[in-house]
């Protein structure tokens, strides 16, 4: 036998089979080749896990990545009374779903499910909106800032295709990770169900994950503790989109109020004219909110990418709707500028007004995802277009500061009504947390959010609600007063302030949105939580 | 520009495609493209005593690697999460950047010279003043082989003192004593195969999952209808794979083996034609055994049913092949080195050793720990040899050339024994190598005051340990991929460590600091090292000194390892690759009549139990992230993470009494010390009464409460029971001793079920 330091060349590896037929330790890897209807997938033996995190530390080496972007990660369990405690580990990366929602939701297009089956990210076309990292109920694809992208496992496709053993399945000792063929529609009707299940894991209806788990008999309703139960951190504040978000809406329902009053004023109703301040004042907000979206990117000059995924993105039609209601607002405004009357002017405001609704509609659809419980409720939906009241209080502003009090009556209590509705949108928020039942399959993150909200933000909630009845409800109905009774400096400094603290309210209404959310995904680690 | 240049980098970043890239490597398949190496240097891992064979990437002559062999039979391309990022460790900040030396209060950069004779300086007077003893020295079991030879080598027959030895004595020394009382001489009889042949596995506080996780390759290479059984006071990661899981009471594992031989000897399971031909004192064992250790009693002490004890006797006794596996759960005790000899009584009585899946074995826990035991002249002479046999003596001295007068005629002061020494005064001066004791020693507050009482302290290390910052000479070493020779593996494999980078800064390897130093000595280099210019030469003069002994290296090179994936010694003109299980059929033991020795041994209640103020038992131990006192595995960004500081591990009643819950801070009081603002998992992986700190943590220094109690043959530490307190802020005073549990134990009778159960499983097995 010739000693191996004299060449060692990839040959002895790819020939080197152990004799106990095991995955692990190997460097190259036999896989049968796939026939129709088939995909690779991983199989997880959580009987055979000790937890040692070989995989992990394998996994961050072959990529290349820094110590804190783990595209596996080992979740930590715990179940039952001593002696008969039970340990749970599930070592996971991607599940290279059937349907995978990351795929769905990225706006560029960066995610190809690959003829093989895995969820392949294609990383020159990623901007880093870190949708994607919001949608996949498994918190896989990470954001890695050093590169302004979001990156994920892609099962090694390269070595798998050059016969080469991915880097976890070649690490573990215990050969409990494995590559599989898995014919798709048996499992989606078969197998998925009884098999892709793991205590802990989001509900497999949501992508249809291909992972096959082996599991240890668990106890009959035996509840599984995740290891880092205890910790509870608040989720990314996303800053420039608490500020786009708010200020879109309050464009939108600055806009709408303009259409309105000018569909009254042709009509010949005996209201004020809008006019020309009214028009920016509905551009403005949405002109400064739109580009701040930008900020949030990994790859801010690539915006304009988003937009190419109308077809199943949320965030392209949101992108391409409130970009179009920017331009037509813009466009309003210079017509106003140019005195320009008739009816091809309100035309295009009911065309704008339309697409900005749809504009705040695919808004809120963006939040609607499974992954994200708190998030995914009506209430969203219902709470974007109830901020629109403070583009009211603007355009009541305008009209104020512009015709006096004459007819600002009529809008003022609009707006209250606005102001209003928002308020009980928010009231039956709150009642839903202070109610919140343990048999909501959804308890562990939503109750989570309610810790959040009523302990680490409890201030910021108290000062959310009583401001939105402060400056949402009981100025607007003081103003009405103050205009009614031909008070309208009164109402305009009124109206002022009700506008600024409705603004402020709807900022910290949306950071309590973004910060308090609690995703779906894997079980962690007690010190390092689920790193993500 | 620069501002220019952020705000373009803001907008459009550099996605940085092809520093993440992969890149076809000629040995290894697709590698990061950042960091392909120009070279694999093929070697051995430095870290535990599992001795995995691995091949380190090198780039622009960086360690950027690290990969398991595939061909290496003990891991076969596996390593375990700090074998796999080993080669991060070598370059991280806290790397000793060579000598350096206290001036003013602070220890600064120096030249090597300056450093070795200032030490050479200070020695020389303590011998004169003190006599030559009282120079001591603490090694480590983390040296290479060769390197344990040289440092022994000086110590013993250059500095002339005995007072020698390692932190071994920490770790494996009850392990080393078992042995020698059964089997006439250390050396552990089994190897992994075993984990891989055996029907029936029984690891004792050896929590494998870990520490030792690469291990597990072997157990789920065994394809039979095997049975693991643990024994374990904690529902460690290990015991999840138990098909019987025995969770005994604190320290009552001698108890629990002397059961089940009882049991075995009541039913007449023992292995009548094996007793008989290859062990001695078996009337005497049967009649101890028969008369101490029912199984009521058993059950009492241990808290396992009996009928649990016949099932698991049966179960041992009856299989084909049943081999024994254990680590610090057994070791660390003040009774370890008998519960080493229990658990090969219980070998021994069912046949199982010298077999395929039938052995005893004990785990080490360091790289090379074995290597020290075998050549690092501490509790024995290189080569197995005993210092009260003038034979040994004499055989040793005319194959190194060296007056036998030289040569000790007894051991010296073991480890404890040392620090004692030194509180007493009568040591003046400390070396220590490769170990750190600030962060690893019982009763830190004890240690720590009696340190302070040293004329000098040196400290040789590759980091700047907790130990290295308060020496007054440190000796900045070259540590794993740095430097040549070989370890020696639990199952007695030595494999060979290559040098794969250039020693860090001005570090020097071990090998060479010794050598160097001892050259400030005079006439002592030429005495010793005259034909040993390199880590080889050392290497061939082990060759020498161990033939015909025990561990034979006499038919090894470094070549052969290579070629074999390291050799089990003995390797000689008789085994010329090696062998894989001591004592086989055609082996007879080391003892005077060949056989291994059956001995009666009892088991002792905790010298320190619990009492009112103290009514928890502490039990500490590893975590798989971090590797002794964390010098190397808190550098490594990805371990550190997931495990950066101790933790307590608390029973939900126990949590409850306290009012606390998982993340909360406390703090942990005992007879010796207290630690605070630890923080709390609450977690039943251990049982009501019982708590679990984890030792690697200089922070929360769990060793400033352990209890300084040792094995009378071993010296080894009583480390995993002692009697603590918690002290919670909504309960200050902590836990309340409940009276009635010790009331139970004085009256417990034997129940009319348990009487069944024995009549029931007595004619399972006869029918």
């Amino acid at each position: 036998m010739e000693p191996l330091t004299k060449n060692t060349p990839l040959e002895s590896f790819i020939n080197h089979k152990n004799e106990t037929g095991m995955q692990c330790g190997n460097y190259s890897i036999d896989l049968p080749e796939l026939k129709e209807g088939e995909q690779y997938r991983f199989h997880f033996d959580a009987t055979a896990c000790v937890g040692c995190h070989c995989c992990e530390v394998a996994c961050n080496e072959q990529n290349g990545n820094p110590d804190d972007i783990k595209w596996r990660r080992v979740g930590e369990m715990e179940a039952g009374q001593f002696p008969d405690t039970l340990q749970l580990f599930n070592s996971m990366s991607c599940n290279h779903c059937i349907d995978p929602e990351c795929l769905k939701g990225c706006p560029t297009n960066a995610y190809i499910k690959l003829e093989n089956g895995i969820v392949f990210h294609d990383d020159p076309n990623c901007i880093g909106c870190q949708y994607c990292t919001w949608n996949c109920p498994y918190e896989v694809p990470t954001f890695n800032a050093d590169r302004g992208i979001v990156t994920k496992c892609h099962m090694c496709v390269d070595k798998l295709e050059a016969g080469q053993t991915p880097a976890c399945v070649q690490a573990c000792p215990s050969n409990a990770i494995n590559i599989e063929v898995v014919n798709v529609d048996k499992w989606l009707n078969e197998d998925m169900a009884k098999e892709g299940v793991a205590p802990h894991l989001p509900d497999i209806e949501i992508t249809k994950p291909t992972t096959r788990y082996t599991l240890p008999e668990l106890p009959e309703g035996a509840e599984f503790k995740p290891a880092d139960e205890h910790i509870l951190k608040p989720a990314h504040p996303e800053w420039p989109l608490v500020f786009m978000t708010v200020l879109t809406q309050t464009s939108v329902g600055a806009f709408l109020a303009l259409f309105l009053g000018q569909l009254l004023y042709s009509l010949g109703f005996n209201l004020p004219k809008p006019n020309a301040t009214m028009a920016f004042m509905a551009l403005l907000p949405a002109a400064i909110g739109l580009p701040l979206s930008a900020l949030h990117l990994g790859r801010p000059a690539k915006a304009m990418w988003a937009m190419r995924n109308y077809k199943t993105s949320w965030l392209s039609r949101e992108a391409i709707a409130l970009g179009a209601f920017a331009g037509i607002a813009g466009l309003v405004w210079l017509l106003y500028l140019l005195d320009f009357n008739g009816f091809f002017k309100l035309l295009v405001e009911a065309i704008g007004v339309g697409i900005g609704i749809y504009g705040i509609y695919a808004q809120s659809m963006i939040y609607r995802i499974k992954a994200r419980p708190a998030w995914n409720r009506e209430s969203t939906t219902k709470r974007f277009f109830g901020s629109g009241y403070v583009g009211f209080l603007l355009i009541s502003l305008a009209l104020l500061a512009s015709s006096g009090a004459n007819g600002a009556v009529v809008l003022l209590s609009v707006t209250l009504l606005a102001g209003a509705l928002q308020h009980l949108i928010i009231n039956d928020e709150v009642n839903f947390y202070k109610y919140l039942s343990k048999e909501n399959p959804l308890y562990y993150q939503l109750n989570r959010t309610k810790t959040l909200l009523d302990e680490r933000f409890k201030k910021v909630k108290t000062a959310r609600v009583h401001s939105l009845r402060l400056f949402g409800v009981a100025l607007p109905l003081l103003a009405i007063v103050f205009a009614a009774s031909g008070q309208s400096g009164l109402a305009l400094f009124v109206v002022t302030i009700a506008t600024i603290g409705a603004f402020a309210s709807e900022i910290m209404g949306r950071f309590l949105f973004y910060s308090t959310v609690v995703p779906l995904g894997l079980a962690g680690n007690f010190f390092a939580g689920n790193q993500r | 520009m620069k501002f220019i240049k952020k705000i373009k980098n803001f907008l459009d970043k550099d996605i940085k495609e092809d520093e993440y890239a992969l890149v076809d490597d000629p040995i290894f398949g697709k590698v990061s493209k950042a960091k392909a190496p120009d070279k694999w240097v093929r070697t051995t891992c430095g870290y535990c005593g599992v001795g995995c064979g691995m091949y380190v990437g090198v780039k622009d002559g960086k360690g950027v690697y690290s990969k398991g062999d595939p061909k290496h039979p003990v891991n076969q391309g596996t390593l375990c999460p700090k074998g796999l990022s080993e080669h991060k460790m070598v370059t991280a900040p806290s790397r000793a950047k060579g000598a350096l030396i206290r001036k003013d209060g602070v220890l600064k950069q120096a030249k090597w010279d300056e450093a070795f004779s200032t030490v050479a300086k200070k020695f020389k007077e303590i011998s004169a003043k003190h006599g030559s003893k009282a120079i001591s020295v603490i090694s480590t079991g983390q040296l290479l082989t060769e390197e344990f030879y040289t440092l022994g080598k000086f110590v013993q027959l250059g500095l002339r003192t005995n007072n020698y030895d390692g932190n071994t004595t920490l770790c494996m020394a009850s392990a080393v004593m078992g042995y020698k009382q059964t089997f006439g001489s250390d050396g552990p009889v089994g190897c992994y195969e075993d984990f891989e042949k055996a029907d029936v596995i029984m690891l004792i506080g050896a929590n494998i999952a870990d520490n030792h996780p690469i291990l597990k390759l072997h157990l789920m290479k065994n394809k039979k209808n095997k049975k693991i059984i643990v024994v374990d006071p904690r529902k460690c990661k290990t015991a999840q794979m138990a098909d019987t899981f025995l969770p005994i009471k604190p320290r009552s594992d001698l108890a629990l083996i002397n059961g089940l031989c009882y049991i075995i000897l009541e039913q007449g399971w023992e292995d009548e034609k094996f007793i008989n031909e290859r062990t001695s004192g078996f009337k005497e064992f049967k009649k101890h055994i028969l008369a101490n250790y029912k199984p009521q009693d058993v059950a009492e002490i241990t808290g396992i049913d009996v009928k649990t004890l016949y099932s698991v006797a049966r179960d041992y006794a009856m299989a084909e092949s049943a081999m024994s596996a254990w680590t610090m759960g057994v070791n660390q005790s003040a009774l370890g080195t008998d519960t080493v000899s229990a658990i090969n009584n219980l070998a021994l009585i069912t046949g199982n050793l010298g077999k395929e899946g039938g052995s005893p074995m004990s785990i080490t826990g360091q790289c090379n720990a074995m290597g020290t035991r075998e050549f690092g002249f501490t509790s024995s002479i290189p080569g197995y040899r005993d210092y009260k046999n003038d034979a040994h003596r004499e055989e040793f001295a005319n194959i190194v050339g060296v007056d036998v007068d030289l040569v000790p005629t007894e051991r010296g002061y073991a480890y404890p024994q040392i620090i004692d020494a030194i509180d007493r005064g009568e040591i003046k001066a400390l070396w220590v190598v490769a170990t750190n004791p600030l962060v690893s020693y019982p009763d830190q507050n004890r240690l720590r005051s009696a340190l302070k009482k040293l004329d000098i302290l040196v400290v040789q290390d590759a980091f700047l340990s907790d130990t290295a910052q308060i020496a007054d000479v440190v000796f900045g070493a070259a540590t794993w991929s740095e430097k040549e020779g070989c370890y020696t593996n639990s199952e007695r494999r030595c494999n060979w460590a290559k040098q794969a980078v250039e020693p860090y800064e001005d570090t020097m390897s071990d090998f060479n600091i010794i050598k160097e130093f001892s050259k400030h000595f005079e006439g002592v280099h030429d005495m010793l090292y005259k034909n040993i210019q390199t880590p080889r030469d050392a290497f061939e003069e082990m060759g020498r000194v161990s033939k015909g002994r025990l561990c034979d290296y006499s038919g090894m090179s470094y070549e052969l390892m290579e070629e074999l994936g390291g050799i089990q010694w003995p390797c000689n003109e008789q085994y010329p690759k090696g062998k894989k299980r001591l004592y086989t059929e055609e082996m007879p033991c080391p003892t005077s009549d060949g056989k291994a020795k059956l001995l009666p041994l009892d088991w002792k209640p905790l010298s320190e139990n619990v009492c009112e103020s103290f009514p928890l038992i502490l039990n500490t131990g590893r975590t798989v992230e971090q590797f002794h006192t964390r010098t190397k595995t808190g550098t490594i960004g990805i371990l550190n993470a997931l495990a950066p500081e101790a933790w307590i591990e608390m029973n939900e009643l126990d949590a409850q009494k306290l009012q606390v819950k998982s993340g909360d801070r406390i703090s942990i009081s005992g007879n010796r010390g207290r630690v605070d603002n630890v923080v709390v998992k609450v977690a039943n992986t251990v049982r009501e009464g019982n708590i679990f700190v984890p030792f690697h943590f200089n922070e929360q220094l769990i060793n400033a409460i352990t209890l300084p109690e040792f094995d009378e043959k071993s010296f080894e530490p009583n480390y995993k029971q002692c009697a603590v307190q918690l002290h919670s802020q909504k309960v200050p005073n902590g836990i309340v001793l409940k009276q009635a549990e010790i009331m139970g134990e004085i009256a417990y009778q034997r129940e009319e079920k348990d009487v069944e159960n024995l009549a029931t499983e007595e004619t399972t097995i006869k029918s």
